[in-house]
């Protein structure tokens, strides 16, 4: 009973690790750059669709929507005002710049939404269950790892079979020959970011009702799934996403069978081990060095 | 340090002094908090500033810091001073164990780490409760003292304001030691670095070590001064704000820590009063201090102040030929029977050479016949899967390319690998280390008179005339190429490795460095030379080799060389060519599709393109001829968009379009077709493609692949296949066929039967003659001389960024000058 | 990876800053020292948090000493007629951020006395600070056990709030009396609060024969699921879970309780009530029954009764008791306003020897909101509230209703 149910948890916090660390991915694998503060940008998605759907009593699906669409923009936005003008100029400034940015968000998000962590109205996906192997499972449990799969699924679907996906594996895989086709780069790396923003809109939204909503929910999980990318190899989606289910999965065996102590210290000691072993990450693939 | 810096530093310090006596228990503790900051700050600096390397874990260090001292005073009863040694010791220990990961990692994965670590520090500290105290911290850890007197806030504001100042000044002795400039040599080009018998995971780890002491040495005075230390006293969000105080203050700068910690600690204690917003107002500040001022704010505030190099040029003072000569002379580098493959292509092929002292060996080749692998074998880069280097007695092939540069075996290299960042005099002043930098030399400056007038006369040797202090990013092309090689010859080597010196020099500094390399082998040097300009190799060379898609096909003089063929054949290709002329009578259409008229560029400041002016009309295939390092590619690039900016017009059909992105340039209509094809590896071959036509709607696109498929019937049996999986001849077929489908205007090729084989060669030639026939308007790149003018109507020559000759293809093939452009004169002086 | 994170670096090293370095330095310098003291007025500090996940405690307890003194400066004031002047500083949870901010508060503000927050840490960090420098430090909702009990003599701090030592005894004893448990699992914040009342439990656990502790879970602030730790505690055969933290967190512990279907009683220490706990926990909320100092639902006294009036008056989004979050902040913040100003009258002075020997020493008794205090602190006892004052109540709707 504690490792399957263990397992459960795992599971939806893997894939939920996953799908911010694939908001990682898409930006770093098109311009080499990451919002080092997509937490924040899940927090958005999370309080965004609350203020709409409860505070405002618009619609749920509207709401989502809605919520969805800000998170891409926000993407947008971080790319022009935290990115580009410091990549433009060959400096790594971006990363502190967009930790600002992130800071700046949080604090706004304090003063507007409020400083009291709210929580999700009950709705069926918390109260809907079914017992699998005698453990009882949310239906919300089953939709995390569905929708992160689905939209690695879809990821890779958009990238194989769309004009426009191909066109961005193009600009991954040589940005030159890709502009030479007549490929926008700077608005590939847009596009990037725009989904970035979206995975994270996602996860936040998803995380809301297992998880409290306020201005400070998403920095621990950001920084886990950049863990996780990292460890995934950032530059590879199914990588990022089975790296996410072990990340979730190691947290939830350690603590079921060592005991919580021991959870935080483990994980991130495992994270540098595993990249003592593999400096590439668990998927990674080496480069070829030339001179 | 120069009297008015002094005089300064004395009247802060004394300013500060007074502050002290002057300031009451809060402000105390914030100026030492500003102090310790700075500390920490500091000592990131040596990680961030002069190694490159970012850490986000420097918070770990600072709890190890803070931990043994409040651990020691507390609960063993140690004194404070003993206590804060022992704390720098164990910080400076955890440093290097944490460099093992770290430096096998870089970028984002090196944040990582840093970030790992501090959580795992952090997390520790909260359960190793028997020696941390837990979650509850340590309480009441004593104040330093000395003898019967305890230091108060006053006292711990004059010691921290007292170590600030002491880290300041050694931080600013070791960027000027042989540790500091190794530091920063590493960070400008780790390989160049290398080459130079540094040794980047020893100067990597020592920086490590060093950032780490410090911010275990600030820790520890903190935990001493707060008197109450806790996991949460250390949360990763204070690593963020240690990097933010390099980062705002300036990284590299002296004072750039100082002053970015004065702005990160005390600016939210002046908005203290704002209470809830001060962290809004803290992001929105940053943001704006790395948009505005991204030197940080020490770049800002000494740009005005910055003098331009001025220094004089440098004067031989010692006598360079005994110092090259002096070195175990008469050592023979031979390889035998090297042999490496990538991917299953064999780069190099089971050659051997001799290159003897006193003589100029020159290894040449087409394009990617495996010279600068050769280069890299010999050098280190790579490890020989068989075969062996020998440097006199002893083998060198698989020793670590620091190694066999202390080995006595130096390098240059095809793009210069400068340290860009620092002076002319330093790069050659790094040099003379041989990579050996000294425990001892941690904070000496490396200012030795001797060494000073030695690499001053190396420069005035290798005919460098520019200034000394001059920073050798900022270089022009040529003097780059000179200082690289005075920084070879300042490692006292037995042999001199240079990798197309004089790739992008024009006539007369070709010339000059063509002297040089003689002079440099007489004085006994093995010298090896790839180059590409023949006029120079068969001035120089007293033996060439030549290679050809990875193995020696020739070896001999000069002359015979020349003579030999074999060698002039795989130089400018069969004469003859199935791919027919244009038939007679049926000439292009007219109307201008592309006239550039004026079209310069440069890389930096080297001027690449100067004064380009040629047409190409509708119907027509224009060649562009020339030897390696011509500006060939360059002008493709160029008109493509690749390269931006450039200067001039550039117009199609009428349209100007030299300030155009790539993206828009295809879209108008001008595709090129890369060097080095440049299909997208991970997609199949239809894919590729489809993406050929991403600008254009194309409802048909089914049957427009088709059709390309049955005019590339190679491709029709891949593909499915991913792209990267085809060979050469598969891949410039399917790099056609991406171009063609776009329906260019104009149709640009550059080298497109680079490394192919001779049938594919013909196949394809025969290709761009039906295309020509079809009235497709073509500007083609090819070394392949004979081929490119077999099928072009007219034809341009590109020597050194210019062009030389114009005129039909005909004419062109006739005249004698060409094969000179590529093969150069024999012992020929140039002009 | 193609590119290597290279820092942009400056050329040359230039002297000339430390002249601005310098000039920067005085100017700062000059307006540390130019802080003004307005001598009129009693100044009284605050350290709480004001930003960040606590926040909304840092406000409850804004409210509770902005209505106490707004009540004592419309009665005249004290000390003959100086007002009482608020200066709140945000710790932003942390406590090396306390500390700085007392600091400011003790020399820079030059406090009489000043009061803390909910983060037991850093009121921990800020107690040997007040000691040193003499200051009084009312704790008013922070409860670990060392932060009155913590050997200095003299004793600066006081409070007026519950003490984890005392809770964690009541806890144990009501898990059993009222549902029969005999064996406590606990599931414990991982900070410093959580250490205290593992220790104030463990302690309580020899004392009392009828419950045994059969587990110790911890878990994180930021923690999602906690199903794993109960699962442990499952198996462990716990009957009743004892559980120690924030609303936030603690809504986690009952969604994960709720998820995993497991249908056991919970007690719990005060924290679940700074916050919308009904709200995030979801249905399962009224399943936790926890301590509190006072409840606003209910027959109110005459205290109760003006402090209400008053929050309405002063916060237009107070309707009734349902609003006032985080009630317990707010009333014990007010008595402890009222006991602090008492004292600082009856010792006629800003002294803080005089104030700590006033409060020690205070005459007659006084008839605060949560109850009668008379002589509430001694030399040996510096807090005001026993667990004869501790009631343990429930969440009913949004109504925090007494249980007992």
């Amino acid at each position: 009973m504690l490792i399957p149910s263990a397992l459960i948890t795992g599971f939806g916090l893997g894939s939920m690790y996953g799908l911010l660390a694939l908001g990682f991915y898409v930006t770093y694998s098109v311009s080499n750059t990451v919002n080092f503060a997509q937490g924040s940008t899940m927090m958005l998605g999370a309080v965004l669709c609350f203020t709409f759907w409860v505070t405002l009593g618009w619609p749920v699906w509207l709401a989502v929507l809605l919520a969805l669409l800000a998170c891409a923009l926000w993407g947008v936005v971080v790319e022009r005002v935290a990115v580009r003008p410091f990549v433009v100029r060959g400096s790594n400034a971006w990363l502190m710049a967009t930790v600002a940015l992130g800071i700046v968000v949080e604090n706004v998000v304090l003063f507007t939404f409020g400083k009291d962590p709210r929580g999700m109205p009950p709705s069926f996906l918390t109260s809907e269950a079914f017992f699998v192997a005698g453990i009882k499972v949310q239906a919300l449990q089953l939709m995390i790892p569905i929708v992160g799969l689905s939209i690695a699924v879809g990821l890779h679907l958009f990238s194989r079979r769309t004009k426009y996906g191909k066109a961005l594996l193009a600009v991954v895989q040589n940005p030159d020959a890709a502009q030479l086709m007549g490929i926008n780069i700077v608005a590939a790396v847009l596009l990037a970011f725009a989904m970035s923003g979206l995975f994270a809109g996602i996860a936040g939204i998803l995380i809301a009702p297992l998880f409290t909503i306020s201005s400070t929910m998403g920095t621990l999980f950001g920084i886990k799934a950049f863990a996780v990318a990292i460890l995934g190899g950032i530059g590879n989606a199914w990588g990022v996403m089975a790296a996410g289910l072990i990340y979730g999965l190691a947290e939830a065996l350690i603590t079921a069978l060592l005991g919580s102590t021991y959870t935080q210290i483990l994980t991130f000691a495992l994270v540098i081990l595993a990249l003592a072993i593999r400096p590439n990450g668990l998927f990674g693939q080496a480069s070829v060095q030339k001179v | 340090m120069s009297l008015r810096a002094l005089l300064l530093s004395a009247a802060v310090t004394a300013l500060l002094v007074v502050a002290i006596f002057n300031a009451n228990g809060y402000e105390l503790y914030v100026l030492s908090l500003v102090g310790l900051t700075a500390i920490v700050g500091i000592g990131l600096n040596v990680l961030l500033g002069l190694t490159g390397q970012i850490s986000l874990g420097q918070v770990g260090f600072y709890a190890i810091g803070a931990y043994t001292v409040g651990i020691l005073t507390t609960n063993h009863g140690v004194s404070f001073w003993p206590a804060l040694l022992l704390a720098a010791v164990v910080a400076a220990i955890a440093g290097v164990a944490l460099s093992i990961p770290a430096l096998r990692v870089r970028g984002p994965y090196l944040a990582m780490v840093t970030i790992a670590f501090a959580f795992v520090i952090e997390q520790s500290a909260a359960e190793w409760r028997g020696l941390t105290g837990g979650w509850n911290g340590l309480m009441g850890i004593p104040t330093p003292g000395l003898a019967e007197f305890s230091f108060a806030e006053r006292e711990i504001a004059l010691l921290v304001l007292f170590l600030t100042a002491a880290m300041t000044y050694l931080y600013a002795r070791l960027s000027r030691s042989p540790w500091g400039k190794a530091m920063r040599a590493i960070r400008d080009s780790e390989v160049a670095g290398q080459s130079i018998g540094l040794n980047p995971m020893l100067v990597r780890t020592m920086a490590f070590a060093l950032s780490a002491l410090t911010a275990g040495v600030a820790g520890g005075v903190f935990a001493s001064m707060s008197g109450f230390i806790s996991p949460e006293s250390f949360p990763f969000f204070e690593s963020i704000l240690f990097l933010l105080v390099v980062m705002i203050g300036g990284a590299e700068r002296v004072l750039g820590p100082l002053v970015g910690a004065v702005i990160v600690v005390l600016l939210p204690e002046f908005l203290s009063a704002l209470a809830e917003y001060r962290l809004l107002l803290v992001g929105a500040l940053l943001l704006v201090v790395l948009r505005l001022a991204p030197g940080g704010i020490v770049g800002l505030l000494a740009r005005p102040f910055e003098k331009p190099a001025a220094g004089t040029s440098p004067q031989s003072k010692r006598d360079i030929v005994e110092f090259l000569s002096s070195r175990r002379g008469g050592q023979t580098l031979s390889a035998s029977r090297l042999r490496i493959a990538f991917g299953g292509v064999r780069a190099v092929d089971d050659v051997s050479f001799d290159a003897r002292p006193g003589e100029v060996t020159s290894v040449i080749g087409p394009n990617g016949a495996g010279k600068t692998t050769v280069l890299n074998l010999i050098g280190g880069f790579y490890d020989p899967e068989q075969g062996s280097i020998r440097l006199g007695d002893r083998d060198v092939a698989r020793l670590a390319s620091h190694k066999v540069a202390r080995a006595g075996i130096a390098r240059t290299y095809q793009t210069t690998q400068l340290f860009e960042h620092m002076s002319v005099l330093d790069n050659v002043m790094i040099g003379l280390r041989q990579g050996r930098l000294g425990a001892g030399s941690l904070v000496r400056p490396d200012e030795r008179p001797a060494d000073l007038d030695l690499a001053e006369s190396l420069l005035a040797f290798v005919g460098y005339d520019g200034a000394l202090d001059q920073s050798a990013g900022a270089l022009a092309h040529v003097d780059k190429r000179l200082v690289e090689i005075a920084r070879a010859l300042a490692t006292h080597p037995s042999a001199l490795l240079l990798d197309e010196p004089a790739a992008g020099l024009n006539a007369a500094d070709t010339a000059r460095l063509g002297e040089l390399v003689r002079q440099m082998a007489e004085l006994g040097l093995v010298v090896i030379l790839v180059e590409h300009d023949m006029r120079l190799v068969m001035s120089v060379s007293d033996r060439v080799v030549v290679l050809d898609a990875g193995r020696k096909i020739a070896d001999g003089t000069a002359a015979e060389v020349r003579a030999d063929p074999v060698v002039v054949n795989a130089y400018l290709g069969e004469e003859q060519s199935s791919a027919k002329p244009r038939p007679a009578g049926s000439t292009a259409t007219g109307g201008e599709v592309l006239s550039v008229s004026d079209l310069r560029a440069a890389y930096g400041a080297a001027p690449v393109l100067t004064d380009i002016d040629l047409h190409v009309d509708n119907g027509e295939l224009v060649a562009v001829l020339g030897a390696n390092g011509a500006g060939k590619s360059t002008l493709m690039r160029a008109l493509s968009g690749l390269h931006r900016p450039v200067q001039g017009r550039v117009c199609l059909l009428g349209r100007e379009i030299q300030n155009y992105a790539a993206h828009r340039i295809a879209d108008a209509g001008v595709v090129l077709v890369p060097e080095g094809r440049q299909v997208f590896p991970e997609l199949s071959v239809v894919d590729n493609i489809r993406l050929g036509a991403f600008c254009r709607s194309a409802p048909d696109l089914g049957n427009e692949v088709e059709a390309m498929l049955e005019r590339f019937p190679r491709l029709r049996e891949r593909r499915r296949q991913r792209a990267g999986l085809l060979s050469g001849g598969e891949q410039q077929m399917l790099a056609l066929a991406r171009g063609l489908i776009a329906r260019p205007k104009l149709l640009m090729l550059d080298e497109p039967s680079l490394g192919l084989a001779p049938h594919l060669i013909q196949e394809l030639y025969a290709t761009l003659a039906e295309l020509r026939d079809e009235g497709m308007t073509i500007l083609l790149v090819d070394q392949m001389a004979g081929l490119a003018l077999g099928v072009a109507d007219r034809a341009f020559v590109l020597e050194s960024g210019a062009i030389v000759h114009g005129g039909p293809a005909a004419e062109i093939r006739d005249q004698q000058g060409l094969e000179k452009a590529y093969l150069g004169e024999l012992h020929g002086t140039a002009p | 990876m193609k590119r290597v994170l290279v820092m942009p670096r400056s050329l040359r090293l230039t002297r000339r800053p430390a002249m601005l370095l310098g000039m920067t330095l005085g100017v700062v310098l000059a307006g540390f020292t130019a802080a003004a003291h307005a001598a009129d007025t009693v100044k009284i500090g605050h350290v709480a948090a004001l930003s960040g996940p606590s926040a909304q405690s840092g406000e409850a307890i804004t409210r509770g000493l902005s209505v106490a003194i707004d009540e004592i400066n419309a009665a005249g004031g004290i000390l003959g007629g100086r007002q009482i002047e608020l200066v709140q500083r945000d710790d932003e949870s942390k406590p090396p951020k306390g500390l700085i901010a007392a600091r400011e508060l003790i020399f820079k503000e030059k406090v009489a006395a000043f009061l803390g927050g909910i983060d037991s840490p850093v009121s921990l960090a800020i107690v040997p600070l007040a000691n040193q420098n003499k200051v009084p430090f009312m704790g008013v909702w922070a409860a670990a056990t060392p932060i009155t009990r913590n050997s200095a003599d003299p004793n600066y701090v006081f409070r007026v709030s519950a003490v984890d030592a005392l809770v964690d005894v009541k806890l144990l004893k009501y898990a059993n009396g009222k549902f029969g448990a005999r064996k406590a699992g606990l599931m414990l914040i991982n900070n410093p609060w959580g250490e205290s009342n593992e220790k104030g439990l463990v302690a309580a656990d020899k004392e009392n024969g009828n419950i045994e502790i059969v587990g110790i879970e911890k878990f994180e602030n930021n923690d999602v699921d906690m199903v794993p730790q109960l699962t442990r505690l499952k198996q462990a055969g716990a009957d009743v879970i004892v559980l120690v933290v924030n609303a936030p967190p603690g809504a986690q512990m009952m969604k994960s309780r709720e998820r995993m279907g497991w249908n056991v009683p919970v007690v719990s220490h005060w924290g679940i009530s700074g916050g919308r706990f009904p709200e995030l926990a979801g249905p399962t909320a009224g399943d936790a029954h926890f301590v509190q100092t006072y409840s606003f639902f209910g027959k109110q006294g005459p205290a109760g009764e003006r402090l209400l009036a008053a929050l309405k008056k002063k916060y237009p989004a107070i309707k009734g008791p349902e609003d006032v979050f985080s009630p317990v902040g707010t009333a014990n913040a007010y008595d402890a306003m009222h006991l602090l100003a008492k004292a600082i009258d009856a010792a006629g002075s800003t002294d803080g020897d005089a104030i700590r020997k006033s409060l020690e020493n205070m005459q007659g008794s006084y008839q605060g909101l949560i109850k009668t205090y008379s002589k509430p602190f001694s030399k040996g006892n510096h807090d005001a509230l026993g667990p004869d004052d501790y009631i343990m109540v429930r969440y009913v709707g949004n109504t925090i209703t007494p249980v007992e």
